[in-house]
């Protein structure tokens, strides 16, 4: 039996479990909500499942999980490719518990601002969008300082978890107002991520055309 | 990429065998930002129809005509580009004088700043030439160059150069990078 996902398309949090899913090979369940304009997530029936009217859920069996990060973590193990937890020394243990909970900041700030954007939830949008700023600054520069060691991903030189929960709202932020035009280290981190094998896309999250061979040629060299 | 030339809009792209271009952000076609589109080997595709254009900007292919030759009047708006010493300088118009030699650094990182090219020159004390800020080493940073560049009013880029050193100085010369740009833009919201 596969896990269900209460999925709304257009969110980057449920994209992180469709993501994460894609990229260690499983496949999900999904059961749409309509989370705008029908605001499904906040009637009795759904919160019977999740108290906190909050998307995605993830159901497997008996198990209801409702936060975003443990349902990376719990699709990584279920396929046995712990690769994705990243290394079991303290440190790099750490580091990825690190950037779990920093994904929540990157939620409060840009995801925030592409609410009020997009949806008109209501929001003090510049304190939210410089809230973002200042979470994108400082991705750039752990971003800098890693390439300088040599590693290409945020905890390391192979992609966690950790890379999954972080991405989609960095990603979107540009929905939000706010340009990933300054921060040259978080662009090409985006495009490995864009690259890895398995990735798959959300609206306003494509892959790498590059990497496409170009329309027509393709058939022509077949 | 995208970038700016004084108040033109810009965009800048590397093709796979390693040749930058700089043109008006803006394809022939539709107007589309030309950084929106993707590059695949010596040709730039505007994301919006496909056009492709190669690397001196001449329109190569038009997807929706596969037959069509393009003539060579629909082309994009070039700019003068030099990719020297890890640094792409641009131009809307050739200019007269080669860039500085910068010395003996490496690429180290670029920021912007809430604040304009002056405002970020005189947080230096120095200000011979307001673009190019030559840095002393200090404590772990090794010594830098800071080559500024114009965003709009109260805003700039701040590419950095630094005397090739090790990795930790390296680390501590983009920590203390961010140390001027937080200085430098509350000195902004003080005044």
């Amino acid at each position: 039996m596969r896990p269900t996902l209460y999925d709304y398309v257009l969110s980057p949090s449920c994209y992180k479990a469709r993501l994460m899913a894609a990229l260690v090979g499983s496949e999900l369940e999904s059961v749409a909500v309509d989370f705008h304009p029908g605001g499904d997530h906040r009637k009795p029936e759904f919160l019977m499942l999740n108290p906190a009217g909050t998307l995605p859920v993830l159901t497997h069996g008996g198990l209801i999980l409702t936060e975003t990060t443990a349902m990376l973590v719990y699709l990584v193990r279920l396929a046995g490719r712990c690769e994705w937890l990243g290394g079991e020394d303290p440190a790099s243990a750490a580091r990825v518990q690190q950037w779990l909970a920093f994904s929540a900041r990157l939620t409060a700030s840009l995801g925030l601002a592409r609410l009020h954007d997009m949806l008109g939830r209501p929001a003090d949008i510049d304190a939210a969008r410089w809230a973002g700023t200042l979470c994108l600054r400082e991705l750039e520069s752990a971003l800098v300082e890693n390439r300088l060691l040599g590693e290409d991903f945020l905890a390391g030189n192979a992609p966690t978890v950790a890379d999954v929960a972080c991405f989609p709202y960095v990603m979107l932020a540009p929905d939000g107002g706010v340009s990933l035009d300054p921060y040259p280290a978080i662009r090409a981190w985006t495009r490995r991520i864009r690259a890895l094998p398995g990735f798959v896309e959300m609206p306003g999250i494509h892959r790498l055309h590059d990497l496409r061979p170009e329309p027509g040629e393709a058939e022509a060299a077949a | 990429m995208a970038s700016v030339c004084g108040t033109l809009e810009v965009a800048v792209w590397r093709s796979a065998s390693g040749r930058v271009a700089a043109w008006v952000d803006r394809c022939p076609h539709r107007g589309m930002r030309l950084s929106h589109g993707f590059v695949r080997g010596e040709m730039l595709s505007c994301i919006y129809h496909g056009w492709r254009f190669d690397g001196a900007g001449r329109c190569r292919k038009i997807p929706a005509h596969p037959d069509l030759d393009p003539p060579e009047t629909i082309r994009t708006q070039s700019l003068a580009c030099l990719d020297a010493q890890g640094v792409i300088w641009i131009a809307s118009e050739a200019p007269a004088v080669a860039p500085p030699d910068l010395g003996n650094v490496v690429p180290l990182r670029s920021l912007t700043f809430e604040a304009g090219i002056d405002a970020v020159a005189a947080m230096t004390g120095e200000v011979p030439d307001r673009s190019l800020l030559r840095l002393d080493a200090h404590g772990p940073v090794p010594p830098l160059v800071l080559l500024l560049q114009a965003l709009g009013p109260g805003r700039s880029a701040v590419h950095a150069l630094a005397a090739p050193t090790g990795t930790g100085a390296l680390v501590a010369a983009s920590r203390a990078l961010e140390d001027f740009r937080r200085r430098t833009e509350a000195q902004g919201i003080a005044a």
